[in-house]
């Protein structure tokens, strides 16, 4: 496992500050009451901040962190980057031995998990009433557990259909030019039919959905107009007629060898890797994959949108942080949050990590980007289709164990030919007993 | 004095082995989601094992996983052994190459495998092709997932079992062999009478070695195939491992935790007696 500690501010204060120290000086300022707070503000203060992600994404946060401290020059935060696969499994073991960095990154699925366990701490104390309202609303209410903000949301990341540009040339395919123009599933279905049929390719496409990243199934379900669960929050609605349809469909890609075996759930195969190597015309990926295709494909490339059905849906990408319950001055990281938040910040990290801004101030804005600005284009649009209620439901702090079943059960359907009837029935099951529904 | 030398290790032992045990124990009995509060919960995560589906499958897939790389890594690893125990060239060469994937790490075995059994741009496909023949889903096929496992392991344990296979014949003094010689046993007849039974201390010891390695397998299911397609390569600890850090049911997992060391512990009691009563009957007494 590798970690790399990286700092972002002047040496003297980490070095000169320790966590003691900071202590003692935080008591002092106690005692004298009033005032307390901004002579904490004031005073040398250390943070670690743990985060996943390539180069690209680091140096955009350590560009903020830079910023904000030029504003703040008396605290220091430390980037402790650590490799996604073992960032969980860090955190939690951290938390549980109460020793978790000041500050952490986390998906929006999981805030409910540790908003649930007060593991991190409500941020609404530090924040003004209506600030939430800056915020897309999905990405808002990702972020929020019984009413209060447990994290601070960011930036968003979502899926679309990249395609070669040749081979669509070639078949005469002309992909949709703006949202309301995407594909409808028949129109996607048969599109991968022709690459299959007509292109000499082995497979079609694929969907990052591997490594046990069942949500990114959801928007499917949500395209066919179908839930996760009633308005309850508890009942399953997979074994609904139009979760069965939902999985027949995805299923159906796997049947007709429209998509690598290899690229079902629980695989460990990258999509991304296929597709550069020509193995498929298209696959559904991510705007994070833009860097991967830069470096590993020679061939020209474009991205278009989802396919929808009833209705345009797409996956909740995306991170937010969190302020653990063992951070000793949670006023100070929320500062710096509500900094990484602020317009000018979101707008310059987004830049600089190839991401999407959650402001709704910033979604329509030509943001610049130095590399593919056209095919970032077409991911904040596609952006504007993630269901709030999807956020809702992967938001719940009982998420993680339905995405298991989900996982388990999916991959059951993809690659061991089990019903789509059968599957959604196991599903409800196993949702049934997590939420005692 | 003796329990001043064995304290350091004792102690080692105590809070490395020792103390995670006892804690696995009581964690067995709560509910625990490894970042919030833990609540008691009795017996009712070891009544839910019973009961549990996809503990009996993980049992199963591995009880086949070691029923098949078990025999096989003994087999191959004595015929190695004997092999590379006879005068030729090359035969240090050849024992290093056999003992080099056991010191390499397991995750950067299952990383290498994975991309040699890879279903779309594997070498062993690329080959299978060359020669005529169609391709195989090596990791996404539910039938042919278990037996990658099974070679990449057999790559992996075939060379240490190799080692102690060596060191146990050629402890073996060579006057036995002179003496079947002269009395006309045939190179076979000295494998069955000689090598086999006096192999007999080693083989058991790498029984019940890669046994315990078998059932506690998990670098490289978790790298190769991610316990699938479906439960096809769900072995226990990668039931445990995704109980505890994908659906954060640490009570439950620890309580099949306990029930994998208990069903080990069985097994070794067992074969220690096994071994035990023949070595009795061997030694006549």
């Amino acid at each position: 496992m590798s970690k790399s500690r990286i700092s972002a501010g002047p040496q003297a204060f980490a070095k000169g500050t320790g966590r003691r120290d900071l202590l003692k000086y935080t008591l002092a300022a106690g005692a004298a009451g009033i005032g307390a707070r901004s002579a904490r503000a004031q005073a040398p203060v250390s943070l670690t901040m743990a985060i996943w992600g390539d180069r690209t994404s680091e140096i955009a946060h350590r560009n903020v962190i830079a910023k904000y401290q030029q504003q703040k020059p008396n605290v220091d935060i430390k980037l402790e980057v650590t490799p996604f696969g073992q960032f969980y499994q860090q955190i939690d073991t951290r938390l549980a031995g109460r020793q978790a960095p000041d500050m952490f990154r986390i998906q929006y699925q999981q805030v409910g998990r540790y908003a649930n366990g007060r593991t991190v701490v409500d941020l609404s104390p530090y924040l003004p009433a209506d600030y939430g309202s800056a915020f897309m609303p999905a990405m808002w209410q990702a972020v929020n557990y019984a009413g209060k903000a447990f994290a601070m949301p960011y930036h968003t990341d979502t899926i679309a259909l990249f395609y070669n540009v040749p081979l669509f040339e070639k078949l005469g395919i002309v992909a949709p030019t703006s949202l309301d123009k995407s594909w409808t599933w028949a129109e996607y279905t048969d599109i991968a039919r022709r690459i299959k049929k007509d292109g000499g390719l082995p497979y079609a496409t694929a969907m990052i959905w591997q490594t046990s990243n069942a949500y990114r199934w959801l928007p499917f379900l949500y395209q066919h107009g179908g839930r996760v669960l009633e308005d309850d929050f508890k009942t399953p609605l997979i074994g609904s007629r139009l979760g069965i349809e939902t999985i027949a469909w995805t299923q159906s890609f796997f049947k007709e060898g429209l998509s690598p075996a290899s690229t079902s759930i629980k695989s460990n195969e990258q999509p991304q890797n296929l597709f550069a190597n020509g193995t498929l015309g298209m696959y559904l990926g991510g705007d994070w994959h833009m860097s991967f295709l830069r470096d590993n494909m020679t061939t020209p490339w474009n991205v278009t949108y989802m396919p929808r059905d009833v209705a345009m849906a797409s996956d909740m990408g995306g991170n937010c942080i969190a302020v653990s319950r063992d951070c000793k001055v949670p006023e100070v990281a929320a500062d710096f949050l509500k900094f990484l938040a602020s317009e000018q910040s979101m707008r310059d990290f987004a830049r600089d990590g190839a991401l999407l801004p959650i402001r709704t101030s910033l979604a329509h804005e030509n943001l610049q980007y130095s590399y593919r600005p056209d095919a970032m284009k077409v991911f904040i649009e596609q952006a504007t289709t993630i269901p709030e209620n999807l956020a809702r439901t992967v938001g719940l702090p009982i998420w993680s164990r339905i995405n298991q079943r989900l996982a388990d059960q999916l991959d059951l359907a993809f690659t061991s030919d089990q019903s789509a009837e059968t599957t959604a029935r196991n599903i409800d099951a196993a949702i049934r007993v997590i939420t005692g529904a | 004095m003796p329990y001043i030398f064995i304290a350091p290790n004792l102690l080692l032992f105590s809070l490395f082995m020792l103390f995670p045990l006892c804690y696995a124990m009581f964690i067995s009995l709560h509910d625990w989601d490894l970042v919030g509060d833990t609540s008691f919960a009795g017996l009712a995560n070891y009544s839910r094992l019973v009961t549990d589906p996809l503990f009996w499958t993980a049992l199963r897939q591995t009880l086949l996983y070691a029923g098949g790389a078990v025999p096989a890594s003994l087999a191959l690893g004595m015929l190695a052994a004997v092999g590379l125990n006879q005068r030729m060239p090359g035969r240090i060469f050849m024992r290093s190459i056999f003992f080099m994937p056991v010191v390499v790490s397991g995750v950067a075995t299952a990383v290498i495998a994975s991309w040699l059994f890879n279903d779309n741009y594997g070498v062993i496909n690329a080959l299978l092709e060359r020669a005529g023949l169609s391709r195989v889903n090596w990791l996404s096929s539910p039938s042919w997932a278990l037996p990658s496992l099974i070679i990449t392991t057999l790559w992996l344990r075939v060379g240490f079992c190799m080692i102690i296979y060596l060191a146990a014949l050629q402890s073996i003094p060579r006057t036995y062999y002179e003496a079947a010689r002269i009395d006309g046993a045939s190179a076979l007849q000295q494998f069955i009478h000689i090598t086999w039974p006096l192999l007999r201390p080693a083989t058991f010891l790498l029984l019940i070695i890669n046994v315990i390695y078998s059932f506690h397998v998990f670098d490289l299911v978790f790298v190769m195939t991610g316990g699938g397609p479906g439960f096809s390569t769900t072995v226990l600890v990668q039931y445990i491992f995704n109980l505890a850090f994908a659906s954060s049911e640490m009570g439950y997992a620890s309580a099949m935790g306990i029930a994998l060391y208990a069903l080990i512990l069985a097994f070794t009691v067992l074969q220690w007696l096994a071994g035990r009563r023949s070595e009795v009957a061997m030694g006549g007494g």
